[in-house]
């Protein structure tokens, strides 16, 4: 079964971003030196790209959007479309008065901000992202992307827990909540693909999408190459829900429900560690967002040359964004008391039948 | 099992170099956004201004109390079912192979994991029944029905 879609990801040979930066610039030759500053001149690369991705999201296009669905403009006054507002916001954010409330438990409240950020930074180490984007690729890339995203219930917890703060408090007990419940039908979702694919590492789960032909269209000849949310639109859909429960995002963002708990945790929060909790949040959207582009949409595939993956990858992660603003303006939020039975009786179970079903369906095909 | 052997990619080290290098990162970019906001920042030390946020109101009682996180139980319930997860990652990865290779019948792959997994629906069976995995509500809230 080999390729007939118009890009292909050869999985034996892939380069990653290291080697490609030491191989430019010479620093292969510099032995384990050379390497390190090759490892980090791509982890800054792809952390900025990532913030760059944030930094437009978070401030503006957000605006933009729910703007576009209440009818209204949003930001307009500064360069075109508002665009420079990023710039603004980010001087405005980082020079405003830190207040420190006087319950805060004092190291907890600081570091809290730093790992909701850093956590969800890190998950982007094994996306393949396209274009030569692709910073690490170890055998147990999905299981490492899971569990890298699952550091961030911490940093809510201990957000929530240092304030010192009722609905910081609500806030965060309420993200613990939602994790425990929708964490196992996520992953148990995502290992329905690795039944498909047969690994855990993340080229070869995009190799495998782009390497099978599901159908050809009669008279265009075009191949539809097999995605998994074409194989298998209903985990792509049980993987969706339980990835905005797990991301805090409408219909289920009960830990920050501005309604009833101001902001969750990050009430209390202000100036840069504001920033970084926010920062993190949109952070965890666009890893969600990667995680269903390389497991489920075919990562950096698309029409036309291979080179241009990365803004296939940027496009599929953007519509996910775009998603979750979109149920942020039509949905209602789903009440607290069925969060739980949501979760339990409803996602776990439909989540192992899908498993189950899965595994009898390439059990038949492939045997 | 026939399962094919796959000698350990020689990049491998690398990849976690590459892991390590973006943890530093991700550590650095927050630092250094904290050192700017602090070189930026006003400093204007006023009591009121610190106090906790209650709505406006003056804050009622401390934070540190107890009371019905609702999921204790359910808690309880994560820990069987996240090993679970972890169980059945090497499973799934070896589905493929194992399906491939003629040596072994569906059954025998299918079997143990299917047997595995009901166990633990029994156990989400009886903490269904038992009204585990909902809304816990006090007496009164149950006589008012």
């Amino acid at each position: 079964m080999t390729g007939g879609a118009a890009t292909l990801l050869q999985s034996n040979d892939t380069v990653l971003l290291p080697e490609r930066i030491a191989d430019l610039t010479g620093l292969g030759e510099l032995g384990v030196a050379g390497e390190l500053t090759a490892a980090f001149l791509g982890a800054f690369i792809v952390a900025n790209l990532m913030l760059a991705t944030t930094g437009v999201a978070g401030p503006w296009a957000k605006r933009k959007i729910t703007a576009a669905f209440t009818d209204r403009i949003a930001v307009n006054h500064l360069g075109p479309a508002g665009i420079f507002v990023i710039v603004a916001d980010s001087v405005r954010l980082l020079s405003k008065e830190n207040i420190i409330p006087e319950n805060a438990d004092r190291p907890a409240y600081d570091l809290a901000p730093i790992i909701i950020a850093s956590s969800a930074l890190l998950g982007f180490a094994v996306i393949p992202m396209g274009s030569g984007v692709h910073l690490a690729d170890p055998e147990v890339g999905l299981a490492y992307v899971f569990a890298v995203a699952g550091i961030a219930s911490i940093g809510l917890v201990m957000a929530g827990y240092a304030s010192g703060n009722k609905y910081s408090m609500l806030g965060g007990l309420r993200a613990v909540a939602q994790n425990i419940a929708y964490e196992i039908p996520l992953v148990v979702t995502g290992m329905s693909v690795v039944l498909f694919a047969g690994s855990l590492r993340m080229s070869e789960i995009v190799a495998v999408q782009n390497e099978t032909v599901l159908f050809t269209i009669p008279g265009l000849e075009w191949a539809v190459p097999a995605w998994f949310a074409l194989v298998n639109p209903f985990a792509f859909v049980l993987f969706l829900i339980a990835n905005f429960a797990e991301v805090g995002r409408n219909p289920f963002d009960m830990p920050e429900a501005p309604a009833e708990l101001i902001a969750g945790y990050q009430t209390e929060y202000s100036s840069v560690y504001f920033v970084l909790v926010y920062l993190g949040e949109f952070l965890h959207i666009f890893l969600g967002g990667a995680i269903i582009a390389t497991i489920f949409l075919g990562g950096p595939a698309g029409p036309g040359p291979a080179e241009i993956g990365i803004v296939w990858f940027l496009l599929k992660i953007w519509a996910v964004f775009l998603l979750t603003q979109w149920l942020r303006s039509a949905i209602p939020r789903v009440r607290i008391d069925h969060l739980i039975e949501i979760g339990w009786k409803g996602l776990l179970v439909l989540s192992f039948a899908n498993l189950g079903l899965t595994a009898a369906i390439v059990g038949v095909v492939f045997a | 099992m026939c399962v094919r052997y796959e000698p350990p990619d020689v990049t491998e080290m690398n990849d976690w170099i590459a892991i390590g290098a973006l943890a530093l990162v991700g550590l650095l970019i927050p630092l250094a956004m904290m050192v700017v906001s602090y070189l930026l920042r006003p400093s204007v030390p006023e009591t009121s201004k610190r106090a906790t946020y209650e709505s406006g109101e003056v804050p009622t009682g401390g934070t540190r109390i107890r009371f019905n996180i609702q999921y204790y139980m359910v808690a309880l319930l994560f820990l069987v079912f996240d090993i679970e997860t972890v169980l059945l990652f090497p499973w799934a990865v070896v589905y493929l192979d194992a399906v491939e290779s003629d040596a072994v019948s569906l059954l025998e792959i299918l079997g143990p994991m299917v047997a595995f997994v009901a166990i633990l629906f029994v156990g989400l069976g009886w903490a269904w029944r038992n009204g585990v995995v909902q809304w816990a509500q006090t007496p009164r809230q149950v006589d008012g029905e």
